[in-house]
């Protein structure tokens, strides 16, 4: 493995003898490249004579030019490999030394895992902290530093952690709700929902304004943050090919005639064809969030009253769940100590139908038609109404509700729906108020008012002031009526009031207020974060913030909070890198940092107590970490930060042109990344994988959008392709093609730049700065931006990069702004009045693409000409690769030497050139750099 | 860099400890009930003792529109009259505005995005990888300004990005509040007095270890500039702490305002949120300095008539068509300025109104974004008490830190550089 340290040394020994030998090293520039490159020809705007004249000259673009062979062009003398070692060596060797800052701040990712991981909780606060990358490409760069602002962000961000991992007041019981109902939506969803069997059967939709449609689920409110489980008992209804799909969400509930609140999507279930089962998932839900489910297939969309669809039986909600009780937080931070702690079995939650109930009130009305009895104003329900008498006989005026309150809570107000149905007979337009000490004697009307008869929302009915009085009358002084009879119908009547929250919580608490238990508590966990060990002075101001609240008559909890809070304010674990007692404590800190965005666990921790975390030890570690799923984090932040996707969901694509996308699309798209690049690292592929392979991660949508046959149901599985797939490989992936353009239209400039940029690793001069763009217009007649590209080549300043650019771009003009493969344009054709959603979209096909081009001499027709062209220098892609990871795990780039040395290490065999291979050895080098 | 000489010419302005100090002056001035914001009584909250006459706090605020604005409809095209100006003529305050005219930031006539972070430091070059920014122009005026207010200072952006407008003393950016239900909270919401005296002290323990654990390891070696700039870190929150442990002694304001909530045109509601809660925090005298980023994504927004991306339009390369899609935000966003101009004026204060006391600068880092240049900034200072002017065209390309060294001396700070200053030209008469 260690191989390409020889190299390096081979490198830097011919650079030793050349010293001796005739020709200098500057003469080969003068052989080589000053033909085109002098003050005469400067070819490309580059005079390198002149540059290397000047000691301050930035060499980079000459050296990487070199390096990849690029320079000198194929038609020129090339130097022989010694020759082009020695002028790289000499150009490093020359490079004024910058030295990048010696130390950052943790960034909020590393923060918050790390967090995480100490107190063995998973609690995403990464939004509590300000965004903290700036321009720069990682979030890992040497240049992030700590401010006042941040330091008070981790320490905000530390009082939420603290309390969720060791809550001051103990945790909620663990509850049970189960329920089938749903709340109200507009009459014209309703539709797409109906009672059947026990259960509710879901239709599909999709709003007018192409939003998803969610149906709320009523009876359960998150009382508190945390992880809870939810069980759908449902199965699919129907006879179509292909999944039904249960999208769970959670957020706040609105009506289908309001604008829709943002939902945040939790999981999706896929049904299959069985039988009624419970399917489960572990969801985390914050306060006030309720949850909601979108059935999701493509077979029949928007059927109304369908006979296909997802029958949802009930949803069992459970929660909040540990996996163990006492919690693992409490297990991991007080391990060995004596825990107390009341039992915690789950309980079945206590439903209320509805406020009126839950303060032990009940409803009295002027009369009622048999089976709609007053009781159908209290069932959750808008659909079931409360109406007065009609037959046999009509109830005479006046109609009223008499809201009893023998408790004599406090009231606020009513909460009033119309009963959503009927041609409008009996809806209420005006009522009026009253209350009475005693049923008998109302007086005045406290308030009255007018309501509206149409609107299916609830509407609130505020009191100037609370009452306690123990009878309140709704009086109806006016009621829409076809036929002139006098009639009144109320689909929901409730109270306003404020239900006091009757939780017991369930304190944990550690029997123990022994100064060398608290010691041991703070040392053990600070010994982690900081990833080293600790001296009794290191630890006496952390053990002594946490002693002073012992003292102060505190609980062993409390003070180790306080305590714990210290280490996690502390420079010892923000500003990285940290102190540390050996090297091995230092390499576990680095390891952990890059690898899992945390801190070393048990295992590292052992290795480097006795400072063996060298050799094999290292290379099995390394090894170890990367196969653990904690790596899974550093995939997600390459993929971010690398790739760009951080920015994948900015961009919301035209429902227009492509009314196909969804949800289920965004989910995914960038899921499939992040599991294709983890597999190519733990799986040791070769690095040409990242250009083109014959697999990927696909699941029922994602195989919809490539065309991809026989993949059935939404969980993500390796899928494996023939060749005449464009897709394997990061340039063809739905995510990164969306990312690479505006949701309107494809820029090949923009995709060019991307695959130049971060897979290519073509070195270019700056943009000049004074340019103007050549930009399409959203859905612009005929388009036709590879003639405006043109235009580039009519220019020599411009030419000289975008030749370098452009062409990487035409080869994936055959994809959409969504990914979706295509051979013609598409063109935004206007719609009538206001916007309609429709499956069909809005366009018609323009012009056809044409994916041909030509990269550095070599023509290519298509996008499979280009991943050819790509593939053909894997040690162009193995040395970008290594350079981007070099400066992920480091926070800078690497210095021209440090190329040198790392470009040495790949090997020349392009099935020997390994990801695996390749981050463990660049880890290793970064840690020898260090020293 | 960050200016050696304007460090050289108030080392106190650069300790961090000002805003401290300053607290203690303002707990004296609360004795007498002599600091109590104006802008109480205009909201109809009576003051303790309120009848001491006093000179309304003079406040301000920086807003940089990232993309600019299309030069031939922001500048007016005759004379001093803005009426001639496609965007600015319908300002209802045209009294109170000057429209500079050359006004750009010497070593950076083209640019980059990186331009943002200069637009308020003037620190030239902020592309180049060895960037180190300056201080904001904003930053020096919150020490001074910012000592008697519940907040010394407060910075807004509209997405959540980590740098804005306003960067500190060492460079560093300091990352703007977006969110502006959390803005409301924190300057409005009521809060858990006793349960934030009890945080407030925790913290101070902690802070009290942290320097204790610095100051065993400086001790035992070699100053490191890791500890140092730590340190420094830990004493500024520190100050904070003491700042805002002073003032949970006075009640915050209450105010009677709800937010937009038009998911329709987000981007839109965003900017007038954000205008509307500059304007309550100075009314209230919750904040004497407020910086306001208008940054840029790349994804479409929707304002009311186009919809695009606001940075794919702004690269218009004089296409009719697309300039016209991009005037429709430009003047979106020139309507939310023009209100909260206008709401401001309508405040009664002293002699005269909020907006009186408000220097309003609003500009861009770029000239002319379609082709990314920087000279001829659109720069607008409204309000101020000035005797403001309309259009005002300067004969030369002129260094923007003119300007904003002479906002300094308006606001009593006695420097004589800032940036890339060259003097105070006396282009604002009070």
């Amino acid at each position: 493995m260690l191989f390409w340290k020889g190299c390096g040394q081979n490198v830097g020994a011919e650079a030793s003898l050349a010293r001796s030998a005739e020709n200098t090293p500057l003469e080969y520039f003068g052989t080589y490249c000053f033909d085109c490159h002098d003050e005469e020809t400067s070819k490309g705007d580059l005079n390198i004579e002149s540059l290397l004249a000047n000691q301050k000259s930035d060499l980079n673009i000459v050296f990487e030019h070199l390096i990849s062979s690029r320079m000198p062009p194929a038609n020129k003398d090339q130097p022989s490999a010694v020759e082009r070692n020695r002028m790289l060596r000499w150009l490093a060797e020359r490079e004024a030394e910058r030295l990048p800052n010696e130390y950052r701040r943790l960034n909020r990712h590393e923060f918050v895992q790390s967090a995480n991981d100490l107190l063995g909780v998973k609690l995403d606060l990464t939004s509590m902290i300000p965004e903290d990358r700036g321009t720069y490409n990682f979030d890992t760069d040497r240049r992030i530093q700590l401010t006042r602002e941040m330091l008070g962000a981790y320490f905000h961000a530390l009082d939420d952690m603290l309390e969720f991992a060791l809550p001051s007041k103990g945790f909620l019981p663990e509850r049970v709700w189960i329920t089938n109902r749903i709340k109200d939506s507009h009459r014209t969803y309703n539709i797409y929902t109906r009672p059947f069997r026990e259960g509710i059967l879901f239709s599909w939709t999709r709003a007018n304004n192409g939003n998803n449609y969610s149906f709320f689920y009523d009876d359960f409110v998150t009382p508190e943050k945390g992880w809870y489980e939810l069980t759908f008992e449902a199965m699919k209804v129907g006879e179509f090919v292909g999944d039904a799909s249960l999208m769970v969400y959670a957020g706040k509930y609105y009506y289908a005639d309001d604008r829709p609140q943002p939902q945040r999507l939790l999981d999706v279930i896929s049904l299959g064809e069985g039988e009624l089962a419970p399917h489960s998932i572990r969801v985390f839900l914050n306060p006030g969030e309720i949850v909601s489910v979108h059935c999701y297939s493509r077979h029949n969309f928007r059927q109304q009253n369908g006979e296909e669809g997802i029958y949802i039986k009930q949803l069992k909600v459970q929660g909040p769940v540990f996996d163990q009780w006492p919690p693992k937080s409490y297990r991991q931070v007080f391990s060995g100590l004596p825990l107390k702690r009341p039992a915690r079995e789950p309980e079945d939650a206590l439903i209320p139908r509805s406020q009126l109930e839950a303060i032990g009130g009940r409803l009295v009305v002027s009369s009622f038609q048999e089976g709609m009895g007053k009781e159908k104003m209290l069932d959750g329900s808008n659909r079931s109404f409360w109406h007065t008498r009609f037959s046999p006989t009509l109830a005479e005026p006046p109609h009223y509700v008499i809201l009893e309150n023998p408790e004599r809570r406090q009231i606020d107000g009513l909460s009033y729906s119309t009963w959503s149905g009927g041609n409008g007979n009996g809806q209420v337009k005006s009522y009026a108020i009253y209350v009475s000490e005693d049923g008998e004697e109302w007086g005045e009307p406290i308030l009255a008012g007018d309501l509206e008869i149409r609107l299916a929302n609830q509407q609130l009915i505020h009191f100037a002031e609370s009452t306690s009085k123990p009878f309140i009358k709704f009086l109806v002084t006016d009621a829409f009526s076809l036929d002139g009879r006098s009639l009144a119908s109320i689909g929901k009547l409730d109270v306003l009031t404020a239900l006091s929250a009757q939780n017991v919580l369930l304190p944990v608490t550690v029997s123990s207020r022994s100064v060398s238990d608290l010691r041991l508590v703070i040392r053990r966990f600070a010994e982690r974060a900081f990833s080293s060990q600790l001296s009794d002075e290191d630890l006496e101001p952390y053990f002594q913030v946490a002693m002073a609240v012992l003292e102060g008559g505190g609980d062993f909890v409390e003070a180790t909070r306080l305590g714990l809070k210290a280490v996690l304010g502390s420079h010892r674990f923000l500003m990285v890198p940290g102190n540390h007692v050996n090297p091995s404590y230092e390499t576990a800190a680095v390891l952990a940092r890059v690898l899992w965005l945390s801190v070393p666990d048990q295992g590292l921790m052992k290795i480097a107590k006795t400072d063996q975390l060298v050799g094999s030890a290292l290379d099995s570690e390394i090894e170890r970490m990367l196969l653990d799923p904690r790596s899974d984090r550093m995939v997600r932040s390459l993929c971010r930060q690398w790739l760009d996707l951080r920015k994948f969901k900015e961009v919301t694509p035209s429902l227009k042109l492509y009314p196909l996308y969804d949800d289920l699309l965004n989910r995914y798209l960038p899921l499939e990344t992040e599991a294709y690049l983890a597999a190519l690292i733990r799986e040791n592929r070769s690095v040409g994988h990242l250009i083109d392979s014959n697999f990927s991660f696909l699941n029922q949508r994602l195989a919809q959008h490539y065309g991809i046959e026989g993949v059935v149901g939404q969980r993500m599985r390796k899928v494996h392709f023939g060749p005449e797939v464009p897709r394997g490989g990061l340039l063809t992936m739905g995510s990164v093609l969306k990312v690479t353009a505006d949701g309107f239209d494809t820029s090949p400039i923009l995709r060019g730049a991307w695959i130049s940029k971060r897979v290519a690793g073509n070195t270019l001069s700056p943009p000049p700065e004074n340019v103007g763009e050549i930009e399409s217009m959203p859905g612009e007649e005929s388009l036709n931006l590879r003639g405006q590209i043109e235009q580039h080549k009519r220019s020599p300043s411009c030419y000289a990069c975008h030749k370098s650019i452009d062409p990487y771009g035409f080869a994936l003009e055959s994809f959409d702004a969504t990914g979706q493969w295509r051979e013609h344009y598409r063109v935004k054709r206007p719609h009538k009045g206001t916007f309609q959603y429709r499956p069909s979209g809005y366009y018609r096909a323009g012009d056809p693409v044409d994916p041909s081009g030509d990269i550095f001499g070599t023509a290519f027709s298509d996008i499979f000409g280009l991943k050819k062209v790509l593939l053909a220098d894997h040690k162009k892609v193995a040395y970008h690769f290594v350079k981007t990871f070099f400066e992920y795990a480091n926070g800078y780039q690497p210095s021209l030497r440090q190329r040198l040395d790392l470009y040495a290490m790949i090997p020349n065999v392009a099935e020997q050139c390994r990801m695996k291979d390749l981050l463990a050895q660049t880890l290793i080098y970064s840690l020898g750099e260090l020293q | 860099m960050p200016d050696e000489r304007l460090a050289g010419a108030d080392p106190d302005l650069f300790l961090g400890r000002t805003a401290m100090m300053r607290s203690i002056n303002r707990k004296d001035f609360l004795k007498f009930g002599l600091a109590l914001p104006m802008a109480l009584r205009s909201l109809g909250v009576r003051a303790v003792g309120e009848s001491l006459p006093q000179a309304p706090p003079r406040r301000v605020i920086f807003v940089c529109s990232c993309l600019g604005f299309y030069e031939p409809y922001f500048f007016p095209r005759e004379g001093r009259d803005l009426s001639s100006s496609e965007y600015l003529k319908n300002l209802s305050v045209l009294d109170k505005v000057t429209v500079f005219g050359n006004l750009f930031h010497p070593g950076m006539e083209t640019s980059n995005h990186d331009s943002e972070k200069s637009f308020l430091t003037g620190t030239p070059s902020p592309e180049s990888p060895t960037f180190v920014n300056g201080i904001s122009l904003d930053q020096i005026l919150a020490r001074d300004l910012g000592g008697e207010t519940r907040f010394p200072f407060l910075n807004f952006s509209i997405y959540d990005r980590g740098w804005g407008i306003s960067w500190n003393d060492r460079g560093s950016a300091i990352p703007p509040m977006h969110d502006e239900e959390q803005i409301f909270e924190m300057l409005f919401g009521k809060e858990d007095l006793r349960a934030k005296k009890l945080k407030i002290q925790n913290d101070q323990m902690i802070l009290d270890c942290l320097r204790r654990d610095m100051q065993a390891l400086q001790q035992g070696g070699a100053p490191s500039g890791k500890l140092e700039s730590y340190g420094l870190v830990v004493d500024e929150l520190r100050a904070r702490l003491k700042h805002e442990e002073f003032w949970m002694k006075t009640e915050k304001p209450s105010v009677d305002y709800s937010l937009s909530d038009d998911q329709e045109f987000s981007f839109s509601t965003k900017i007038r949120n954000l205008f509307d809660l500059a304007k309550l925090a100075f009314q209230t005298d919750s904040t004497r300095v407020i910086t306001l980023s208008l940054d840029w994504i790349d994804g479409a927004i929707k304002v009311p008539g186009a919809v695009g991306g606001w940075h794919t339009l702004s690269h218009h390369g004089g296409k009719a068509d697309t300039i016209a899609q991009l005037s429709k935000i430009e003047i979106d966003t020139l309507r939310h300025f023009n209100r909260f101009l206008s709401e401001l004026d309508r405040v009664k204060e002293g002699d005269g109104t909020l907006l009186d006391h408000t220097t309003v600068v609003f500009g861009s880092n770029f000239g002319d974004a379609s082709n990314h240049t920087c000279n001829n900034l659109p720069m607008i200072v409204a309000g101020g008490g000035y005797r403001h002017e309309g259009y005002r065209a300067l004969q030369e390309p002129t260094p923007l830190c003119n300007l904003y060294l002479e906002l300094l001396h308006h606001h009593g700070i006695g420097v004589d550089r800032f940036g890339s200053s060259q003097k105070d030209m006396g282009l604002l008469q009070v």
